[in-house]
């Protein structure tokens, strides 16, 4: 396990000889040892054509990666900071969102449209979280922000989960999501409950949800 | 049946029933549930001639459905408080979810309410249930007794509860004027018997200038 969360916004992460790890660009806090951080132009892993398809995807945000032997110290902004281990699953996520991750991640871009067609694209847009979305496959830990504190939510076929868009923050497994519109003729008016969207989650893994409707 | 899911989150199991919520403060749910704006503030006609001349329109949805329904609202800290017929008085902007069968009003508040920050006019909530009141940091909640009374700044006040009399205090001295006060001209003194919800942190407030 590579990262440790020291509080609620900090995460202290263990660097070792030729394991590497990337991280958001000036995240880093402080750090012990010989560590040496290299901007990383490609913004992850892969060759030209995964930084291509990021850069398209608009999923590029400028990373670093981060090696040698020590201990480093990231936070951002004052957000609080949530450890996910992945074991052999997917972690869907926006790319602004991640903090850190081990390199034994594997990173990926998904096509939010790919999910659900039309709909799907229309939901990236409502969302606002973009057509694409950054996927993490492997084993290894993530290290994801949020504003506020974070609750897990288990997902189950019979009980699929409702996300207020604006709080959605990351989710795993075999996970499908659709776009659910409660709008209604108050809507219309003007009355709206202020939820006539919610991201509906089904299938089998876990939701993590922010305690806010603020984006980052 | 409220319930916290950690400081920042409130959890509502619902068979049926319904539970009042600010507009918007919906983060997810399982289950059925149904969403309705209501028009907060009060009931009926009055309520609503009410709410129009105070300005203490907090915009209220009623939430209905089976299942559980998370809420939070800007990663404040939320506080939960039980109510046995007492009467809680609380900012409107302060106040999360009640129960369904808590009645929610408006009453004028005087001076200290503009001292707050807040307009003239704060919102009651009355019956048996529930109420979850949200702070800028976690809450404290301090004991006024008749030898004890409490003296807060209006700026972290956010709500109280009991048989208590509030009175305003000023502390403006001529060194006020001359921008030299201590930031804390003005106070909320608390008398009787109740409780008294601080937060450990200030509103910008007109008292906080001087």
């Amino acid at each position: 396990m590579a990262f440790r969360e020291i509080n609620s916004k900090m995460v202290e992460a263990t660097v070792l000889p030729g394991q590497r790890l990337f991280s958001q660009r000036g995240a880093m806090l402080a750090y012990k040892g010989e560590v040496s951080f290299t901007p990383n132009m490609q913004g992850g892993q892969g060759g030209i054509m995964s930084m291509i398809g990021r850069r398209v995807a608009n999923e590029a945000t400028p990373l670093m990666s981060v090696e040698g032997s020590g201990t480093v110290l990231f936070g951002h902004g004052g957000h609080h900071v949530q450890v996910i281990n992945l074991t052999g699953d997917t972690l869907y996520v926006e790319a602004d969102r991640l903090l850190a991750f081990e390199g034994t991640l594997q990173q990926g871009t998904m096509f939010m449209g790919s999910q659900g067609g039309v709909m799907g694209m229309v939901r990236g847009q409502v969302t606002g979280q973009g057509l694409f979305t950054t996927t993490l496959k492997g084993h290894g830990a993530a290290a994801v922000m949020a504003h506020g504190g974070v609750i897990e939510l288990p997902i189950t076929p019979q009980r699929p989960i409702h996300v207020d868009p604006q709080a959605y923050v990351a989710h795993r497994g075999e996970v499908r999501n659709k776009l659910s519109t409660a709008l209604g003729w108050r809507d219309m008016v003007g009355r709206g409950s202020g939820e006539a969207f919610q991201l509906e989650l089904s299938g089998q893994g876990t939701v993590y949800v922010q305690a806010s409707e603020e984006k980052l | 049946m409220f319930r916290l899911q950690g400081s920042k989150v409130l959890a509502v199991d619902m068979t049926g029933d319904a539970v009042k919520a600010k507009n918007g403060s919906m983060v997810a749910y399982d289950g059925q549930m149904a969403f309705k704006k209501l028009s907060g503030g009060g009931e009926g006609l009055r309520g609503m001639v009410t709410r129009r001349l105070t300005g203490e329109q907090m915009t209220v949805m009623e939430v209905k459905g089976h299942g559980t329904c998370w809420f939070a609202d800007r990663a404040s800290e939320i506080n939960l408080v039980g109510l046995q017929g007492d009467k809680l008085y609380v900012e409107s902007s302060n106040l999360l979810a009640t129960d369904a069968g808590l009645r929610t009003g408006t009453t004028f508040t005087g001076l200290r309410g503009a001292s707050q920050g807040n307009g003239l006019f704060t919102t009651t909530v009355e019956g048996h249930g529930q109420a979850a009141i949200m702070s800028d940091g976690p809450a404290v909640v301090l004991r006024v007794s008749a030898q004890y009374p409490l003296t807060v700044d209006p700026g972290a006040y956010i709500a109280h509860q009991g048989n208590l009399r509030q009175s305003f205090q000023s502390g403006v001295t001529f060194r006020t004027f001359f921008g030299e006060g201590g930031g804390e001209a003005f106070q909320i003194r608390f008398e009787g018997d109740g409780l008294v919800y601080i937060q450990p942190s200030e509103r910008n407030t007109i008292a906080g200038d001087v």
